[in-house]
Parts: structure tokens; sequence; C-alpha cells
């Protein structure tokens, strides 16, 4: 391809914009890593940037300490590994069963999704339906109602309609029966489906905090996030107030709001270089049902 | 003994085999999505938490009618559709007009890396998301800090200043989905034909002509279809994003229709006040969404179903 003057400038330019626009995603993290690891003197006058102003650990050394942010980390883990697997449960069957030309009433059923998928469910209704179902304060508010998205099941359908159908003739022959052609012909063979939707599952799991707040009083079953939001965002430090000032000494507020911040967001970035390319198939699978 | 097995043979016929496989789901999308829908009956009572539905007194059109008498809900109304108005000007074009700049990018190992990046922000929780940003928007923040050295002007309260409130929204929900929106555009543009781009080289079509005659209308499938269903969710916000940034003094200009179900609905109690605002709201995305479908069939010959 000639490489026009023009053609040179625009590329500059163009690279150049995205290096602003991928400093502009990373940035505000590497402020609050700063932050996380400066001491108060530095903070109080707004001197800290990018780069840590008296660099200590005292911040991370009072949130390893604080037993509730690893409660709801675990909490948070949970919810996510026992919440995918339920999802996966719940869409994996419905998908199955929905991508076989002889599922009854499979034209009426995908038309009902397909309706959930455009309008969502109002909120008080929906509260009122978990409250009949007695699951407030529990944390199966946080897993149940949520382990079943439309776009999750269109997906996973189309991944079981793109399976051959000749192995399923065999198994057939060979004298399974609808579960068995399930279980062991069409699951073991949609592992790259079960990935991506798990994750996106996950994810959405790790993430939420709406559903803990309308649906979790007990703050000993608050999600990391929800911490996060006591911490961060409501403002308050601690549950007593004593334990905060003793340490109020050497550790900013801002130091310690920023490590938990960066605390709650840890295990995502963990994972996220590993199973980048998942999310990014996952979708583009995703836009071209479209 | 007879009787067992003809159950069993029962279940195992592939149609009600397959059927019961599909049960859990279908129960699912039944008690969460279907059954709620019976619980919009209360927008039509005085619903009582104790007496239930079924004992709850009757007021027929009662809330409907507070809900345009009083002027809040006008208020939060104009709120809902301004946000959801600039959040599909500026929000709509830009994973866009971003992904059309992705694509011209020809350094493989820059395009991977700057996607990579681009897609982060979207795996932040709004809780961190929010926090970040009200942080960096402090008055003790570094974006003021920078402010106050250069221009040697006053702190600036970002967070709580209505007027900057909406701007900020939008920018930052802009800042968090924008990588991400690219995908479904870059999926497209994946699956157009190379050789038509070489045809249009040759036939001398610069970049910009390039763009306009063969990647445009590639995308405007795709592009029709976001668009159809950004305008039917225009009035559902983002409650997750909403609730971090929304603080008392904003809340003229924040508060939108999802937030003030949960502030005045779930929090204080008024059931069936929000439940007949729900059903507002759910009423005009139906229009919105059935119109807009008939309209984009003629016009384009595009609809969501």
């Amino acid at each position: 391809m000639p490489a026009f003057k023009s053609d040179r400038l625009f590329h500059a330019l163009n690279h150049a914009m995205f290096v602003a626009l991928g400093l502009i995603m990373l940035l505000p993290m590497v402020h609050l890593l700063a932050l996380s690891l400066s001491s108060s003197r530095f903070i109080q006058f707004n001197e800290v940037y990018l780069w840590p102003k008296g660099f200590n650990l005292a911040g991370y050394e009072y949130i390893v300490g604080q037993e509730r942010l690893w409660r709801a980390m675990g909490v948070s883990i949970y919810i996510t590994v026992v919440g995918t697997a339920i999802a996966l449960f719940f869409t994996l069957t419905l998908a199955y069963a929905l991508s076989r030309s002889y599922m009854p009433g499979k034209g009426l059923i995908l038309k009902l999704i397909l309706v959930t998928f455009i309008f969502p469910v109002a909120m008080i209704p929906y509260f009122l339906v978990v409250k009949q179902l007695h699951l407030l304060d529990t944390l199966w508010s946080l897993m149940l109602p949520n382990a079943l998205g439309a776009w999750y099941v269109f997906i996973t359908k189309t991944f079981f309609q793109g399976l051959s159908n000749e192995l399923f003739e065999a198994g057939r022959i060979d004298g399974c029966n609808e579960y068995a052609l399930f279980w062991r012909i069409a699951l073991p063979m949609s592992l790259p489906v079960i990935a991506t939707i798990g994750l996106f599952y996950a994810v959405n799991q790790w993430n939420a905090y709406f559903d803990a707040i309308i649906f979790i009083r007990d703050q000993h079953m608050y999600p990391i996030q929800m911490l996060v939001r006591e911490i961060a965002v409501v403002g308050n430090m601690t549950d007593n107030m004593e334990d905060f000032s003793r340490v109020a000494g050497e550790v900013s507020q801002k130091q310690v709001i920023a490590g938990v911040i960066l605390f709650a967001s840890f295990p995502i970035m963990l994972v996220y270089p590993f199973l980048q390319k998942y999310f990014v198939k996952g979708a583009m699978l995703g836009s071209l049902k479209e | 003994m007879h009787d067992r097995f003809r159950l069993i043979r029962a279940l195992t016929r592939p149609r009600i085999a397959i059927f019961l496989i599909a049960v859990p789901g279908m129960l699912h999308f039944l008690f969460f999505k279907y059954y709620p829908l019976l619980g919009n009956v209360i927008a039509f009572q005085n619903y009582d938490l104790f007496r239930g539905i079924w004992h709850s007194e009757w007021v027929g059109l009662e809330h409907f009618i507070r809900m345009f008498d009083y002027g809040e809900f006008i208020l939060i109304l104009r709120n809902t559709l301004l946000i959801g108005i600039y959040q599909l000007a500026f929000g709509f074009p830009a994973p866009l007009l971003l992904a059309l700049l992705i694509n011209e990018v020809r350094v493989k190992w820059f395009k991977q890396t700057a996607q990579s990046v681009l897609y982060l922000p979207h795996f932040l929780s709004w809780i961190i998301v929010g926090s970040m940003f009200i942080e960096l928007l402090a008055p003790e923040g570094p974006l003021n800090a920078l402010l106050v050295q250069w221009f040697r002007i006053e702190p600036v309260y970002f967070m709580t200043e209505p007027v900057y409130f909406r701007s900020i929204l939008v920018s930052v929900g802009i800042w968090k989905a924008v990588g991400w929106g690219t995908i479904i555009y870059l999926a497209a543009m994946a699956g157009i034909n190379p050789s038509l781009y070489e045809a249009a080289v040759m036939d001398g079509a610069n970049r910009w002509r390039q763009m306009t005659a063969i990647t445009l209308p590639a995308l405007t499938p795709a592009i029709v279809v976001l668009f159809l269903l950004n305008v039917g969710h225009l009035l559902d916000k983002n409650v997750e994003q909403m609730l971090v940034f929304l603080n008392p003094l904003v809340r003229d200009v924040g508060e939108v229709i999802d937030t003030y179900v949960y502030r005045v609905g779930l929090i204080g109690a008024q059931f069936s006040y929000t439940t007949a605002i729900g059903i507002f709201k759910s009423v005009v995305g139906l229009v919105l969404v059935v119109s807009l479908n008939q309209m984009s069939k003629k016009m384009t010959g595009e609809t969501i179903y």
C-alpha cells in the first residue's frame, strides 16, 4: 500500500490518540495505587498524582488486618463460584433443549424469552417476589434471581445448534436417551461456550451490588462491592469508630480508601489478562448472533 | 411394577425428556421474569406489606393521577429523559467512532494492546469506577489540585455542583463502556470482504471514501439494532451507576425514575406509587420499542425481532 504523506500523518495521529486514550483508561487506577502507598503528610496537601510520596505500606497493613474485608471477599468469591454454577445449570439445560428441533413449544418459548430481553423487570415487583420466596437476607437472593439471562441463552442455543448432528445420531443408535445425549455428548463438547458464558456470569456476579443493597441487611453477608461502597462511597470507615482513630496517626483515610478500592479490584485485575480473549470471543459470538 | 416401567418409558420419550430438561430454565423465567408482572397489580392498590396483595385496599388510578399532579415526578421524568438523550447523543456514536479508528490501526501488537487496555474499565464494578472518579474529582483530588496550580482558581466541587453532574455522569459512563462497545462493530467489520477494499483502492478511493462506501454500509444493521435497543431503554438508567454518583445536593438534576423508585419505593416503602411509576416507564418503553421498530422496518428493513 503506497504510503502517502497524509497517510503517515493519519497513522501518527491515530496512534497518538490511542496512546492518550489508553492513558485515560489507566491513569485513574495508577493514581489510586499511588495514593494507597503514600503517607498522609503528602496526601493532605494534594501532592500525590501518579507516584507515591512518602512510600509506606501502612495502609495495606491496616487493610490486610481487617477481618470484615476478607469475609466480604470470601462472600463474593462464594457467590461468584456458586452463582455461576447455578447460572450455567439453568442456561445450559434451557439452551440445549431449545436447540433441539423437536422441543415442544420452542417457537413460543423463544419469543417469550426475547420479550424479557427487551423489557427489564420492574424493581418493586422484583423485590416483592424475592421477599415472597423468603430469600431476603440470604445469599440465594444474590445468586438465584439473576441466574438466567436471555442473551446468554441465545448464545448458548446457537452454539448447541452448531454441534454436528451425526454425533447425536450415533448416540441414539447406541441407545442413549435424551438425558444421556445431553450429559454425555452435548455437554463435554460445549466447554468453549461454558467457559465463555461462565466468565460473563462470573464477572457480572462479582461486580453486581444493587441486588445486595436491596436484599441484604446483615453486614456479615456483604459482598466485597457492598463493603467498598460502605467505606468509599458512604464513608463509614469502620463499624466502630475507635478502631480507625487508633491507626489514624500514620494512615490517612484516603490512603485506606484507595487501598480498599484496589483490594476489591485485585481479583479482576489478576484474571483479566488471562481471560480477556475468552471475553472478547464471547462478545463477538454474541454480536454475530444479531 | 408395570406402572413404574410405563412412567420411565414416558419420561424418556424424546419430546417429553427434552421438555423436562428445559423445565428448570423455564421455571426460572416464569418466576423471576413473568410472575413479577402480576405484582404490578399493586399499582392499583394501597399495598400494605403486612396485609399482602389480597387484603390491601383498592384505589384505582389514584397513584397514576398523583404522578402527574405532583411536580416531583415531572422533574424526575425530565432528568431521566435528559440524561438518556445525552447518553444517546454522546455515548452511542463513541464506540462506533472508536471502532472505526481501531480498524485503521495496522500495527498488530499496538492494536491488541490498545484494545486490552480499552476493555479494562468495562470489567470494573461501578462501585470501583465511581469511587475512583469521586476521588479524582474531589475538591482535594488531583484534578482540582492541577486546576488550582495552573489556573489559580478555587477548587471546584465537581461532584456536588448540579451544573456538572449530568456531564460527569455521561462522561464516566462513556469512559467505562466505550472500549467494550467497540466489539460488536469490530466483529461486524471483520466480516467485510477484504477484496472490496482492494477494489476500492484500485479505483482510487481514499480512506474516507472507503469508510463511507464500504465500512459504514456494512455496519448499518448493527448500528440500527443497537440504536433501537438503546432508545427502547431510554428511560432505563443504570441504577448501579446512578446510586454511586447521586448525592442530595444534585438530586434536582440527577434523580431519575429508577433511583426515585429505589429511594421512595423500597426504602420509603411507598410500593404502590412507585409500582405505578414503573408501569408508566414500561409502557413508554414498549411504545418506543414497537414504534421505532416499525419505523426502522420501513426505513431500513432492520428490526430487533
